[in-house]
């Protein structure tokens, strides 16, 4: 029977629990898993709503085979202006369990790409995961997006960082640096030495409940320093971290009463290669490069109340990489992948001039965990 | 095609060889399949076709439909 790709309606939502279930029966894994309810629960389309979800499902008869999801958006473009693009996310195939589906995968790439050819993909583990192998098979260019990360507790950090520990040699040296002081030693001098190189100078910072007018002004004041970027402006900001996301803080950074930039703070959830430790997150930020290091001081200064060990982000404006390394922070192996489609790569031309100025965030694509 | 996409001999090659059959064939494998038949035959294929590629005997006869069907 042919395999269907159609939007996800209430009547598949039995057939979506059928197909979660057998994945994870013969996966093992619980997070092969598509959302249960047709309606995202996260940026559900309405109208007039510049930002929105929408999933898809491979139908074979009364049975669900694939499924995926995009995020319909616009970015801004240097020079270009706005367009309207997709993030093609949560891509699931039951080919990934039964080999009679290997197909899945490619129909349901190239369905999302038929719907909308300026399509992007990121995160997805890394670049030599499958989706990102399938995007490249498919003409998409990668780029990775910098993980730049900041250690408030060395002595946990050396203890707990279970992605550094999986060697023995490596986890006796580094239980040996924590319980010498020396690992927090080094630790502490390679950050202190980073932040010799900018200051930031003077800066307020308070916690917002919602995004208000004044992010437009500096949506509009800062969007010629980037060649890429989602539209951050006061509207898809009042979507994008709405006042009841009780998991995110919204900093206001501001000089002399005027608006700098802003940043969202959170905690991660645990996660098994950070071991026991509070893991905190800059989410996303907007600023002018100038203003840049004054946005990441005060988020730090923010997780630092908070208690958290560790500060992880990703970044990929050279601006913003800048400040988080005048900050302390160290730059770690990334499997945060950026998969722009043919279309958008053509849009984005010439790639090696505009690449370093691109302002991509964990905010972007499917944005934070929490959300799905 | 099937022999360098798959990494088999070519006389491990049958019309019955699919996906259960071939341990490298898989998603990533089969879409390589689909756009390498694409590219060589200069052919473009529906999400129906994709679908109907389930050995490699299917595909050589859906190449060789879509092929004599193409106007000359």
């Amino acid at each position: 029977m042919a395999i269907v790709i159609q939007p996800y309606r209430q009547e598949h939502e039995p057939a979506v629990q059928e197909f979660n279930r057998r994945l994870q029966q013969s996966s093992g894994d619980p997070n092969l898993v598509f959302s249960q309810n047709a309606i995202p629960r996260w940026l559900p389309p309405a109208s007039n709503n510049p930002v929105w979800n929408e999933f898809f499902v491979a139908v074979e008869g009364s049975s669900v085979r694939g499924a995926y999801a995009l995020k319909q958006e616009q970015i801004f473009t240097r020079g270009k202006g706005l367009h309207r693009v997709a993030c093609y996310h949560h891509p699931l195939s039951e080919g990934i369990v039964d080999r009679a589906y290997a197909s899945v995968g490619a129909l349901l790439a190239r369905d999302a790409l038929a719907r909308q050819p300026f399509l992007y993909a990121l995160g997805m583990g890394g670049a030599d995961r499958p989706i990102a192998k399938m995007l490249k098979a498919l003409g998409f260019s990668l780029t990775p997006i910098p993980f730049y990360f900041h250690v408030l507790h060395p002595a946990k950090f050396l203890l707990e960082m279970q992605a550094l520990r999986q060697k023995r040699w490596r986890a006796i040296l580094m239980n040996l640096a924590a319980a010498t002081g020396t690992g927090w030693l080094a630790i502490k001098s390679a950050q202190a030495v980073a932040r010799l190189r900018g200051r930031p100078g003077n800066f307020t910072a308070e916690e917002v409940s919602e995004f208000s007018d004044w992010t437009e002004n500096l949506w509009n004041q800062v969007k010629d320093t980037v060649s890429l970027a989602a539209v951050r402006d006061a509207n898809t900001l009042r979507l994008l971290y709405p006042p009841q996301a009780a998991n995110i803080k919204r900093l206001r950074i501001s000089r002399n009463g005027a608006a700098l930039g802003w940043a969202i703070v959170g905690e991660r959830r645990q996660d098994a290669k950070f071991g026991n430790m509070r893991v905190g997150s800059i989410v996303d930020c907007w600023a002018s490069p100038e203003n840049s290091a004054a946005v990441v001081r005060a988020a730090i200064q923010s997780l630092e109340k908070e208690g958290v060990d560790l500060i992880a982000s990703n970044q990929s404006h050279q601006g913003w990489c800048g400040a988080f390394g005048s900050a302390g922070f160290l730059k770690g192996p990334s499997t945060f992948v950026f998969a722009a489609s043919k279309r958008l790569t053509e849009l984005l031309q010439p790639l090696d001039e505009t690449r370093p100025s691109f302002h991509i965030t964990r905010a972007d694509g499917d944005g934070l965990p929490a959300n799905f | 095609m099937a022999s360098d996409l798959f990494g088999v001999p070519v006389d491990q090659i049958s019309a019955a060889s699919s996906a259960q059959t071939l341990d490298n064939w898989d998603s990533i494998q089969h879409l390589n399949l689909v756009l390498a038949v694409e590219e060589k035959f200069g052919l473009q294929l529906s999400p129906e076709e994709i679908e109907q590629m389930k050995t490699v005997g299917d595909t050589a006869k859906l190449v060789e439909s879509k092929l004599q069907a193409a106007p000359r």
